[in-house]
């Protein structure tokens, strides 16, 4: 969506028509509104909001304008109208709102209906075409459930900088990047498999409703697992934070300091051996899968002595074929020439050869099998080397593991056995956060088993289902509608998780590309993470959470980093409109978001008191400014007139 | 409607999948998205039960 231009028509303190245009240049894409406190920023804010989603104004009755309602005779009608034009998708569009209403005697006014809202096409030749359901339309333009991440009050932004934000935040991504479509279609897909079980069930006996049931069951054992994880993942996020909130006050600490600081390092070389043993795992597996004939050297070995004994013996062919001896014999005459004639003692060895030799396919057979022997011996002696230097590196990492734990626990005991008592406590929690947290893997990793035995159990039922179904021949359709919606939803949510991760990770990475670029201390923060609990958190240079410590300014810089990446990756055509972006911003932030913010969205509208623009700010918006105005109230009549600026 | 690099993620994320479900699943995604704005829209099982049973009876004719 691109903003072409608005006009107002008795709208709060608007009086008359007022009209503006926005600037949708590439280049030149800002459209600013300046005025002063009063003068009715807001009120146009407010005004976008209401036109194109009817909300935005808490109090209806407020929208009409006073000195418009006062010119108004007693019994005659008076509105209130907003007019948007823009353009999405290559098309133009028309949004009307208008709130209608009778001056009474009092001079009061009395709204008699709902506002009414209207949507327009306008078609190429200027025909305008009124959308039969424009609330539907405008949810595929710019869905309303995201509209506040696109037309925001710059000072209330902050909060998903907050701590705990991690609703708001999986919550507008979800929103945003249109995951919530995948959520929804998993779980409808999912009740109408469910829906049509109890009735299959209902329509069923015998084998085929006890197999029913147990898939039931199996399947609820199943989501009991997910459930089950979730919780635990929660309990054992809130346990690292924990650790790393004492292991920052251990830092703190005079007498725990050096200790603490031990720990890191070995905390650290441990990540890294870690790593270093799953690579050497990794690849011993990936030897033995490729080269599996390396796992069975002792039975080619065994193999190639039993031929080779056999042949000693005669009991297998020595490589001349039985066919050729007999043709020899037939011919009467050797390859050379010289003539075979029978009592000779060449004509009797060549009998007893053939006496001895065996049958053609088993022949082939020992000579197919002497050839892959071959191959295996040479493949394997190349291979062997590889795998013997991945194994010795495996046990060397193992060790290395080993020693590193126990200097972990040795750093454990001396804090706990500090005289201090603060330090010997947090050490204890800690101990006790790290036993939770393993206690937690373990319990995940025991789910994780039940879920995985459960789908192959459920797997197997659906299969024994639609066999006993086929058997009685009836309700044929309904499982097949059970199986096609089951796997839909199951197809759904594969899906959504992969597709969930990876746009985590997008909006992560952007998220720290855009945060770098609107910091002014962008060398004291290293690095931005959005956790898989949604958690977003600002690490600094010295690796630690530094969101708690962050200034106001710092918050909303955050929270316009995050919002401005959730925007490019979901690649939403939609302008980013700001009421008071930079009014609790200092003058470096200003500056360094007036430099970078107008480049991360195709047009931008800004609702701006003198304040707020001067010096450097307005320096950097001036060469991007397409259209500025100035909002004029006259105190005489309350009204606000708008004026471009020149 | 999502951005043109998340539906070509989403399309490769399903192209392995029955040609059945995919049906399924395109019809689903784009019902879900005309009712986004709404938290419980009303009719949209029914309509995917429709969606479901046209799409299982074409594959058993």
């Amino acid at each position: 969506m691109k903003l072409d231009n608005i006009e107002i028509e008795n709208f709060r303190q608007y009086g008359g028509i007022q009209r503006a245009t926005f600037s949708t240049h590439s280049q030149k894409n800002i459209t600013v509104f300046n005025g002063n406190n009063g003068c009715g920023k807001t009120s146009l804010f407010i005004a976008i909001n209401w036109c194109l989603y009817g909300e935005g104004a808490e109090n209806i009755g407020e929208l009409i304008n006073k000195e418009a309602a006062r010119k108004t005779p007693a019994g005659q009608e008076v509105c209130a109208r907003v007019k948007l034009s823009f353009r999405h998708g290559g098309e133009r569009f028309i949004s009307s709102r208008e709130l209608a209403g009778i001056k009474r005697e009092d001079g009061s006014v009395e709204t008699r209906t709902k506002p009414s809202f209207t949507l327009m096409r306008i078609q190429a030749d200027g025909q305008a075409i009124e959308i039969k359901n424009p609330i539907g339309m405008m949810n595929t333009i710019l869905p309303s459930n995201v509209r506040t991440f696109f037309l925001f009050d710059g000072e209330k932004i902050d909060n998903f900088a907050r701590p705990d934000s991690r609703d708001e935040v999986r919550y507008a991504i979800y929103n945003v990047l249109k995951l919530e479509i995948l959520e929804r279609a998993k779980n409808h897909l999912s009740q109408v498999a469910a829906e049509h079980r109890k009735e299959l069930k209902q329509a069923s006996s015998g084998e085929l409703l006890e197999l029913l049931e147990t898939e039931d069951r199996k399947r609820k054992e199943k989501e009991n697992a997910i459930n089950k994880i979730q919780e635990l993942e929660r309990e054992r996020d809130s346990a690292k934070r924990k650790i790393v909130d004492i292991e920052k006050r251990l830092r703190e600490l005079q007498s725990a300091r050096n200790l603490q600081l031990q720990r890191d390092g070995i905390q650290e070389q441990l990540e890294r051996t870690e790593n270093d043993l799953r690579n050497a795992v990794k690849e011993i597996r990936e030897i033995t899968i490729r080269y599996h004939s390396i796992i069975a050297s002792d039975a080619i070995e065994k193999a190639r002595a039993i031929l080779d004994k056999k042949r000693e013996r005669g009991e297998i062919p020595s490589g001349i074929r039985q066919q050729f001896v007999r043709d020899l014999l037939e011919q009467g005459k050797c390859i050379c020439g010289r003539p075979i004639k029978e009592g000779d003692p060449s004509h009797t060895h060549l009998q007893g050869i053939l006496k001895r030799s065996v049958s053609g396919a088993l022949e082939d057979k020992v000579l197919n099998t002497n050839v892959t022997l071959n191959i295996l011996e040479t493949q394997n002696a190349g291979i062997y080397n590889q795998l013997e230097s991945a194994m010795k590196r495996r046990v060397q990492f193992t060790d290395r593991i080993r020693d590193l734990q126990s200097e972990l626990d040795d750093v454990t005991r001396q804090l706990q056995g500090s005289p201090i008592e603060e330090i010997a406590e947090l050490e204890g929690k800690r101990k006790t956060f790290e036993m939770d947290i393993e206690r937690h893997h373990l319990e995940i990793g025991k789910c994780r088993g039940i879920i995985e035995d459960r789908d192959r159990e459920i797997a197997e039922l659906t299969k024994q289902i639609e066999q006993a179904q086929k058997r009685k021949s009836k309700n044929e359709l309904l499982t097949r509608k059970i199986s096609l919606a089951q796997q839909s939803a199951d197809a759904v949510d594969k899906i959504y998780q992969e597709l969930g991760e990876d746009v985590r990770q997008s909006i992560e990475a952007k998220t720290q590309e855009i945060f770098k670029k609107l910091v002014w201390k962008e060398s004291h923060f290293k690095n931005i993470s959005l956790g898989p609990d949604y958690q977003l958190e600002v690490i600094d240079r010295y690796g630690l959470p530094a969101r708690p410590e962050l200034s106001a300014g710092e918050r909303q810089v955050l929270s316009l980093s995050f919002i401005t990446a959730m925007v490019r990756v979901s690649e939403e055509e939609a302008p980013i409109v700001m009421d008071t972006p930079f009014g609790r911003l200092s003058s470096e932030h200003r500056a360094s978001i007036t430099e970078n913010l107008p480049g991360l969205t195709p047009q931008l509208v800004l609702f701006v008191t003198d304040e707020e623009l001067h010096d450097e700010a307005r320096k950097n918006l001036e060469k991007r400014i397409g259209k500025e105005y100035r909002l004029i109230f006259d105190p005489k009549i309350s009204s606000t007139t708008i004026e471009e600026a020149t | 409607m999502l951005g043109s690099a998340m539906q070509e993620k989403v399309l490769a994320l399903f192209k392995d999948y029955d040609p059945s479900v995919k049906a399924v699943i395109a019809e689903v995604l784009a019902l879900e998205q005309e009712h986004l704005s709404m938290k419980n829209p009303r009719g949209v099982v029914e309509k995917i039960e429709e969606i479901v049973e046209r799409i299982a009876k074409n594959e058993t004719r």
